[in-house]
C-alpha cells in the first residue's frame, strides 16, 4: 500500500479526484466570503456537467460544450441567488431544492434527448484534452508529476490563484467581504449589497460548474445519473475546514482527493471498499472538531487575558 | 353596529396565507410538470391524469400510497421536531440509514419471541439513530462546527458504515444480490388489516406523531425546544439550557428517524437491500418544510408526498416519463413555499386593510 502511495500513480489519481473538488472549494470560499451557506453547488455541477455533454455533442465544439454548461450551472446559481436574496428563501432550503431538481432534472433531460434513463454515453461528446507541456514534461520526476493532467486540472489549480487574488486585491472581493462580515456597514457605505451578493454568488456558481464539466468532460466521458455523488458537499467542508482561506482550502481538497484515490484502489489491498469510502468524511469530521478545539481554546485564552488586563 | 364587518385577527390571515402559498406551490409546481411531461408524453391528458389521480385507480395502489407515507411519518417529524430547535442537522437522512442497519443486525439474532424482539430493534435502531444525528449536535455545542457540514458528512460515515457491516458480516452470499442474510420470522413486523403491505408501523407512526407533537406544544420542554429555535439569547437569559436543549432534541429526533429506517426495513423486506441513501431523510425536511415543522401536519404532508409518488410509479409503468419527474415537482414545491416573501406584499396589504377596519370599527363604537 504504502508502494502505492508514493507512486506516480497516486499523485495522478489524487489530482484527478481532487479536481472537482478543489472547484467546489473555491467556489464554496466566494460563497462564504459574501456570508451565503450555499450548497446547492451539487445542483450546479449536475447541470453543468449534463450542459457540457449536450452541447459539445451537438456542436462537435469544446468551446461551445464548455459555454453551454457553464450557462447550465450559472442559471442554478441565478435561481438560488434569487430565490434567497430577493424573495427572503431560506438558503438551506433552496439549496436543497436546487439539488433535488439537478438529480431528477438532469436525468429528465437526459432522457428526453436520448431515450435512455441512465447516462449519455450514447452522445458523442467531447473531452477536455490532456495536456504535455512542452519543457517541464522532459525534466525528470518532476515532469511527470507536472506534466499530462487534464487542462481542467490546471485550470483549477489556477483558480486557487485567480480566487485569492479576486477576494483580497480587488475591489470587488473588498466588497464580497464587506458585505459579508457586515452588511449594514457595508450598506452605509454605499455598497448594493443585493447586488454585491448576486455577483458572487454567480461567480460562485462558475467556478462550481467548471467542476461539474470536469465530471462528465475529464474525469468520465460522458454524464452518468447522479455523477457528482457529494462532491459539491465535500468541497463546502474543505472550505469549512480551510476557515475560508483558498490556499488552506486547496490542501484540505487535496486531502480528500488522496482518500477517494486510497479508496478507489483499497480493494486491490484487501480492504473493505465501504470502509475506504467513509475515510474523507470521517477525517472531515475529526478535522473540524480539532479546528473547533483549537479555536475555542484560542478564544478562551483571549478572553482570559482580556479579563486579566481589565482587572489590572 | 348596525353592519357588522368581520374582523379577523392577523394571525388568522397569516395562517389563510400560508394556505394560499402552499396550495399555489403545488399548484405552479403541476403546471410545471404538465410542460415538462408534454415534452417526452405521447398522451400528455393521459399521462397527466395519471400524475393527478393515478393513485386512486386501484386498492393495490392505494395501500402503496399508505405504505410509502409510513416512513415519511418518521423522517418528516424527525427532520420537524430538530427544526424547531433551530438545528440545520440533515443527518436525518444517515440515521434513518443506520437505523435500519441496527435493526438488521438485531433482527439477525434466532431465538428470541416476536414482541421482544421486535421491540428490541425498534430500541437498537432509536439508538443507532439518535446517535448518528447527535454527534453533529455535541460537535456543534462543544467544537462550534457547523452543523450542515458536520451532519452532511455523518450522512456518509452512517452510510458506507452501515455498508460495511451488511456486506462483509453480514452478507448473505447465496441471496445472488447484494444483501444481507434474512430476518429471523420474530422481527418482521406484523401486518395491519391482513394486508401484506400495510404493517404496524403506521401505528408506530401516527404514535410517533402524536407524542412529538403533545411534547412540542403541550410540555415545558416543547416550549424550550421552541424558543431555543427562535432566539437563543432569549432562551439562555431566561434560564433554558440552550446547549441541552440543542443535544437532547437532536437525539431525540434521530432515534424517531432511525425508529422509521427500523419499521421500513422490517415492515417491508426479507433482508437489508438497501445500496445507498434512501432519500426518506431529505423527504423529511421537505415534510417539515410544507408543514412549518409542526408534527400535527406531518401525516397530510406525508400522505401528499406517497401520493406524488406512487403517481410517478405509476407513470412510469404506464407511460415513458421517467419516475424523476417527482424530483422536479418536490423542488418546486419546496422553493416557492420557503420563499418568505412570495405573496407577501399581498399579504401585507390584506393584513393592514384588516387592521384599518378593525379600528374603524373600534372608533365608531
Amino acid at each position: 500500500m504504502l508502494d502505492y502511495i508514493f507512486s506516480l500513480e497516486f499523485i495522478f489519481a489524487v489530482i484527478r479526484m481532487g479536481t472537482p473538488i478543489l472547484f467546489v472549494g473555491m467556489a464554496a470560499v466566494i460563497g462564504a466570503k459574501a456570508d451565503i451557506l450555499c450548497i446547492a453547488y451539487e445542483g450546479m455541477m449536475l447541470f453543468a456537467a449534463l450542459g457540457g455533454v449536450i452541447g459539445s455533442a451537438y456542436s462537435q465544439n469544446l468551446a461551445v460544450g464548455a459555454i453551454v454548461g457553464l450557462l447550465a450551472g450559472l442559471v442554478i446559481a441565478a435561481i438560488f441567488a434569487y430565490f434567497v436574496l430577493y424573495l427572503d428563501t431560506k438558503p438551506l432550503l433552496t439549496g436543497l431544492a436546487l439539488n433535488t431538481l439537478g438529480t431528477g432534472g438532469t436525468v429528465y433531460v437526459v432522457y428526453l434527448l436520448t431515450g435512455m434513463k441512465l447516462d449519455t454515453s450514447s452522445l458523442a461528446s467531447l473531452r477536455f484534452p490532456t495536456i504535455h507541456i512542452p519543457v517541464i514534461k522532459d525534466i525528470p520526476v518532476i515532469g511527470s508529476i507536472i506534466s499530462g493532467h487534464n487542462l481542467l486540472s490546471y485550470v483549477a489549480f489556477i483558480m486557487v490563484i485567480v480566487v485569492w487574488y479576486l477576494v483580497f486585491k480587488t475591489r470587488l472581493g473588498l466588497r464580497i467581504r464587506a458585505v459579508g462580515e457586515d452588511p449594514a456597514a457595508a450598506a452605509s457605505v454605499g455598497i448594493n449589497v443585493r447586488r454585491t451578493k448576486f455577483i458572487a454568488l454567480l461567480i460562485s456558481g462558475l467556478i462550481a460548474s467548471m467542476g461539474g464539466l470536469f465530471m462528465s468532460m475529464g474525469y468520465m466521458p460522458y454524464f452518468t445519473n447522479n455523477m457528482t455523488a457529494g462532491r459539491g458537499f465535500i468541497g463546502i467542508a474543505a472550505q469549512n475546514l480551510g476557515r475560508g482561506n483558498p490556499i488552506i482550502t486547496m490542501i484540505y481538497t487535496l486531502i480528500f482527493g488522496a482518500s477517494m484515490a486510497i479508496g478507489n484502489t483499497a480493494q486491490s489491498f484487501r480492504l473493505p471498499s465501504q470502509f475506504a469510502s467513509m475515510m474523507p468524511y470521517l477525517i472531515t469530521l475529526i478535522g473540524l472538531v480539532v479546528i473547533g478545539a483549537r479555536n475555542k481554546k484560542n478564544e478562551r485564552r483571549l478572553h482570559e487575558s482580556i479579563s486579566r488586563k481589565s482587572k489590572v | 353596529m348596525n353592519k357588522t364587518h368581520k374582523v379577523i385577527t392577523t394571525k388568522q390571515i397569516e395562517t389563510r396565507f400560508s394556505i394560499i402559498r402552499t396550495l399555489l406551490a403545488v399548484a405552479i409546481a403541476l403546471v410545471f410538470a404538465f410542460f415538462l411531461m408534454a415534452t417526452v408524453s405521447d398522451n400528455i391528458l393521459k399521462d397527466f391524469t395519471t400524475l393527478l389521480i393515478g393513485p386512486l385507480a386501484s386498492s393495490s395502489r392505494m395501500t402503496t400510497v399508505i405504505s410509502k407515507m409510513i416512513p415519511l411519518l418518521f423522517t418528516g417529524v424527525a427532520v420537524a421536531l430538530v427544526y424547531s430547535a433551530g438545528q440545520i442537522n440533515i443527518a436525518a437522512e444517515g440515521a434513518f440509514f443506520a437505523g435500519a442497519v441496527a435493526a438488521t443486525v438485531v433482527a439477525l439474532i434466532e431465538g428470541i419471541p416476536a414482541p421482544i424482539h421486535i421491540i428490541l430493534t425498534l430500541l437498537a435502531g432509536a439508538i443507532t439513530g439518535a446517535i448518528v444525528m447527535g454527534i453533529p449536535a455535541i460537535m456543534h455545542v462543544k467544537y462550534n462546527v457547523v452543523t450542515i457540514v458536520s451532519a452532511l458528512m455523518m450522512n456518509y460515515v452512517a452510510l458506507y458504515g452501515g455498508l460495511y457491516v451488511i456486506l462483509n458480516p453480514l452478507r448473505d452470499p447465496s441471496a445472488g444480490f447484494e444483501a444481507s442474510f434474512s430476518f429471523q420470522r420474530s422481527a418482521i413486523l406484523p401486518t395491519l388489516f391482513g394486508n401484506n403491505r400495510l404493517h404496524i408501523g403506521l401505528l408506530i407512526g401516527f404514535a410517533v406523531v402524536i407524542l412529538s407533537s403533545i411534547l412540542l406544544y403541550n410540555r415545558p420542554f416543547g416550549y424550550e425546544i421552541r424558543t431555543v429555535g427562535q432566539n437563543q439569547k432569549f432562551a439562555n437569559y431566561s434560564g433554558i439550557s440552550v446547549n441541552k436543549t440543542i443535544v437532547l432534541t437532536s437525539l431525540l429526533s434521530g432515534a424517531i428517524a432511525g425508529m422509521g429506517g427500523t419499521v421500513e426495513t422490517l415492515g417491508n423486506y426479507s433482508r437489508f437491500v438497501y445500496s445507498g441513501f434512501t432519500n426518506h431523510g431529505w423527504d423529511g425536511i421537505m415534510l417539515a418544510v410544507l408543514c412549518r415543522n409542526n408534527p400535527k401536519a406531518i401525516p397530510f404532508a406525508a400522505l401528499f408526498l406517497a401520493y406524488i409518488k406512487t403517481s410517478a410509479d405509476a407513470l412510469n409503468l404506464t407511460s415513458s416519463i421517467p419516475p424523476e419527474i417527482i424530483s422536479v415537482i418536490q423542488a418546486i414545491i419546496i422553493i416557492f413555499i420557503a420563499a418568505e416573501r412570495f405573496l407577501a406584499n399581498w399579504e401585507h396589504k390584506k393584513i393592514v386593510a384588516n387592521s384599518q377596519r378593525a379600528l374603524a370599527i373600534e372608533k365608531g363604537e
